[in-house]
């Protein structure tokens, strides 16, 4: 499994690294993606699959954890299926629509698109950490006074898109908020209001320090 | 108009803070112990007959629990076809897409892997993807009976609507215009993809649905599951948008609760993404052909359209062509051909029928103004309706006043000049187009109480899809009950604490759900009046079902559009640089959540006239663009700022005068934008999307001559 720094992960480096991913996968279940032949036999009379697993340690919004992952799961299936963090949500499970975003390291990223044995050693921030002590973030209360949120299924993604934003361009123009937030995408279209939003939450001040060990 | 104490004022949704903080969940956030997962195999064809389905290696698979298919579950899915019967799995299979099997596993990897085990011996069938080819003698026969989709009375025949004498209409004309134009299978893509939830208490049935509507959910699964009503609950807290394609109950619903029963578990089931744009349905695609009578002066005398709507292989939509009513003309005829074929299924989304029918008409109502050299918006002004169907008054119509008051917003005067003014190789256009939506009053229901310290329970069987209902009610009901907001709590979402609600389609819950409340409140608060509040742990109770009539008149809100655009005609790319949505939805009972729904409904329109389609391979059958990114859904970088404009007519009918909002907001949207093309190059693009290609081949027509 590769294992190189994902500080800086690029569209080129996720292919590549999750090209790793399946070559690592087909060693125990062979016939992932492939048509049905002799060897599934070898799979089908063994016990129940079990694939590889890795002990790794992260900080979720503040706490360290430490746990024991398998290989082939997705950081958002690692959240929400396994640390019962259900803020993050799958929309597409393939890289195009955000609902998923989360901080890496301060950094935001697609969270279906990261492998969860990937965060060893890093830093993540939910949607469930924006709020600090019971305190919203001012992007929260923006995001409820300009009325962003309409199904709210993406809301979770463009709140940590925002996040992730104003946390390294504190005071964006609205073609800024635009373009850093535009892997984020909204069906119910309200994209002028989370733009506003955002706007709004900039203007109120400079964003609490929850982005966790950001630049 | 009168002021109100909460309606009219701009609240945030009472459940707002949910939204922001991940606290909402929806249905597949649900999770319980032992709970099965499953995932559904489709056919790669899109027309074939299954010979064969082999089971033995993936039931083989350890962890698989339970299988479907055609071989072993007859359940019909009554609401995903009106006219045929649809099984959960069918046999031959009519779309790419369509679903051949369902696997229950332990977890999602043995369900997904399950699929790749089972073989199936499929015969491929001719298929036909357009619905004028369809109906074709030669042409494949995707229901037996033929291609052309029976209507109510169960003919095969064309839906026909004719007013006056068309013939008449156009002798009286001094010039006419024809013309003909196409539009695309679009997905209604919202986030939330397709989830259900499904477990067996006894012989109760518990569904987690993600749906429009509770009620119309639980009946239906009642029915088709054959058990019931009252042994299904249908649990829907948060939804994650439809826009009209979670109507109803859905096939993932029965295929859940039906692996629950035979697996004997908890079983929760998800689409994927590429299914969701494969196998849900969408926008249905038309052909229109349109020809126009006009005077001299401008006014209208015929408006004749032959139109033809690509169904898909199953009758789920209605399928009509809508938009003519929006003009005063005394002669009119309308013949739809509801037509069967092998692409994904089409049916309902926001405004099911209009914004591709405004958008040719209204293309077409723009080449007469051009040709009489007229200011489209004095064209408009001249013919708009002013009795529906020149007959039947309306309850209130403020369209004059979306017309005048969404140009002098937009700078229509200023802005406007004949087309292709523009020399440069940025081209610079306006455009406007103008609809309307019915806006009808029927039954639904509401239950209200109150307790000893003046707090009132709202029972409203809605499900808020985004639309902020769960707000609305809570507004309507402080306004009749008289209390603050603080004191309302809603109770929504589930069919066993919430009665009957009209669900989330049609644009209806405000005005059929907010009027019950409102007949509600007026009883609790009789009841308060003779008994004062209840004491101790003592409450009064309030049930209405109030099914309001229309009488002699016809009720509708109506809208306007106006869009500006540049068009680089160097790289064919279309740049919206202005727009403004004028609506008259009567009394606006949230100005704040109103306006959400106005502005993403607009750029929704935009998307579809500018970039969104499911694109079909002509020699396969096989959807090509599935998915964000390949359809080509509006983005952030896509969306312009739009400007709203209220008009807020003074109705006698519905809450506090409220008409229907959410679907109208996309309908003249795509026309205004379409024909602020043709006003900047003076050309016209007449196949939706107007994509780089297309433009760039209408500017280059005559070029090579």
């Amino acid at each position: 499994m590769s294992r190189k720094s994902s500080s800086k992960i690029s569209r080129r480096h996720f292919v590549e690294g999750t090209g790793a991913g399946l070559v690592a996968a087909a060693t125990v279940a062979p016939l992932k993606g492939q048509a049905p032949g002799a060897d599934v036999k070898n799979r089908t009379q063994g016990a129940p699959s079990s694939p590889p697993r890795t002990k790794i340690k992260f900080t979720i919004n503040g706490a360290e954890r430490g746990m024991e992952v398998e290989d082939h799961w997705t950081l958002v299936e690692l959240l929400r299926d396994h640390l019962g963090l259900t803020g993050s949500k799958i929309g597409c499970d393939r890289g195009e629509c955000g609902a998923c975003t989360v901080l890496l390291d301060g950094k935001s990223v697609y969270s279906c698109s990261q492998l969860g044995v990937w965060i060893d050693g890093k830093s993540i921030i939910t949607i469930e950490g924006l709020a600090k002590n019971g305190r919203l973030d001012p992007l929260q209360q923006a995001f409820i006074d300009h009325d962003g949120p309409q199904c709210g299924f993406c809301t979770s993604g463009q709140l940590m898109s925002a996040k992730a934003l104003l946390m390294h361009n504190p005071h964006p123009s609205a073609e800024e908020v635009r373009a850093g937030m535009t892997g984020n995408i909204c069906r119910c279209s309200n994209y002028n209001h989370y733009v506003e939003a955002v706007l709004a939450a900039s203007a109120a001040g400079p964003s609490t320090g929850s982005g966790g060990n950001a630049a | 108009m009168t002021t109100l104490n909460s309606v009219g004022h701009a609240t945030p949704r009472i459940d707002a803070l949910k939204r922001v903080t991940g606290g909402a969940t929806y249905t597949a956030d649900i999770a319980v112990p032992n709970m099965l997962y499953a995932r559904v195999l489709r056919s790669p064809h899109p027309h074939a007959r299954i010979r064969k389905i082999d089971l033995s290696k993936a039931q083989a698979l350890p962890g698989v629990k339970t299988i479907l298919t055609h071989d072993n579950c007859d359940i019909i899915w009554s609401s995903g076809d009106t006219r045929n019967k649809r099984y959960l799995f069918n046999n031959p299979v009519r779309f790419a897409g369509d679903a051949v099997a369902a696997v229950a596993a332990v977890d999602r990897y043995v369900a997904e892997e399950a699929l790749r085990l089972i073989e199936v011996d499929y015969e491929t069938l001719p298929f036909v993807l357009e619905p004028e080819e369809a109906l074709k003698p030669d042409a494949p026969e995707i229901q037996p009976g033929g291609n052309l989709s029976p209507n109510n009375q169960g003919k095969a025949e064309p839906a026909i609507e004719k007013r006056g004498n068309i013939e008449e209409g156009f002798k009286a004309a001094d010039h006419v215009f024809e013309d003909r134009y196409q539009t695309p299978h679009i997905n209604n893509a919202q986030l939330e993809p397709r989830a259900s939830m499904a477990h067996w208490e006894g012989d109760k049935l518990i569904v987690y649905a993600s749906t429009q509507g509770i009620a119309n959910c639980r009946t239906d699964i009642a029915k088709d599951m054959k058990i019931p009503v009252e042994k299904v609950q249908v649990i829907c807290q948060y939804m994650g948008g439809g826009f009209g394609n979670k109507n109803q109950c859905h096939d993932f619903d029965l295929m859940a609760a039906e692996l629950s029963k035979r697996a004997d578990a908890p079983v929760r089931l998800e689409f994927t993404r590429k299914e969701d744009f494969i196998s849900v349905h969408g926008r249905w695609p038309t052909v229109q052909y349109y020809k126009v009578g006009v005077k001299n002066d401008g006014m209208l005398t015929a408006i004749q359209m032959r139109g033809y709507s690509g169904m898909g292989p199953y009758r789920k939509g209605a399928g009509d062509i809508s938009g003519v009513e929006v003009y005063q003309v005394p002669h009119v005829e309308k013949t739809s051909y509801m037509v069967y074929t092998n692409k994904a299924v089409s049916a309902n989304f926001r405004a099911p029928a209009y914004p591709q029918g405004v958008f040719a008409l209204e293309s077409v109502m723009d080449d007469a103004a051009h040709g009489l050299k007229m200011d489209p918006l004095e064209f408009r002004l001249k013919n708009y309706t002013r009795k529906f169907r020149d007959q039947q008054p309306y309850s209130s119509s403020g369209l004059e006043d979306c017309l005048r008051k969404g140009a002098e917003r937009f700078g229509w005067k200023q802005r406007w000049r004949p087309a292709a003014a523009d020399t440069g190789v940025v081209k610079r256009g306006v455009g406007m187009g103008m609809g309307m939506f019915p806006s009808s009053l029927g039954r639904s229901n509401a239950i209200l109480r109150v307790d000893s310290k003046g707090n009132y329970d709202v029972h409203v069987g809605v499900t808020d899809c985004g639309t902020a209902a769960k707000t609305t009610m809570a507004l309507i009901a402080a306004e009749a009950l008289e209390a603050p907001l603080d004191r309302i709590t809603v109770i929504w979402g589930d069919t066993d604490t919430c009665p009957y609600s009209v669900g989330e389609s049609g644009s209806r819950t405000t005005v059929f759900t907010g009027q019950a409340v409102i007949e509600a409140a007026k009883d609790l608060k009789k009841q308060i009046a003779e008994k004062g509040l209840p004491k101790g742990d003592q409450f009064w109770r309030a049930d209405a079902a109030p099914n309001p009539q229309l009488r002699d008149l016809a009720r509708y809100s109506f809208t306007a559009h106006f869009a500006e655009v540049e068009v680089d005609t160097e790289t064919g790319h279309i740049r919206v640089t202005k727009f403004v949505a004028a609506h008259d939805s009567g009394r606006i009972v949230n100005p704040l959540t109103a306006e959400s729904q106005v502005k993403g409904g607009a750029t929704t329109g935009i998307g579809m006239a500018l970039h969104e389609q499911l694109l079909y391979d002509k020699r396969s059958g096989l959807p090509l663009t599935a998915g964000y990114y390949n359809a080509r859904i509006m983005t952030h970088m896509d969306a312009p700022e739009i400007e709203v404009v209220w008009v807020e007519t003074d109705d006698p009918y519905g809450p506090y005068g409220a008409k229907t909002l959410g679907e109208p907001t996309i309908i003249p949207a795509v026309a205004a934008v379409a024909n602020a093309f043709f006003n900047a190059t003076g050309k016209r693009v007449k196949e939706l999307p107007l994509t780089r290609d297309k433009v760039l081949g209408a500017l280059s027509e005559g070029a090579l001559a």
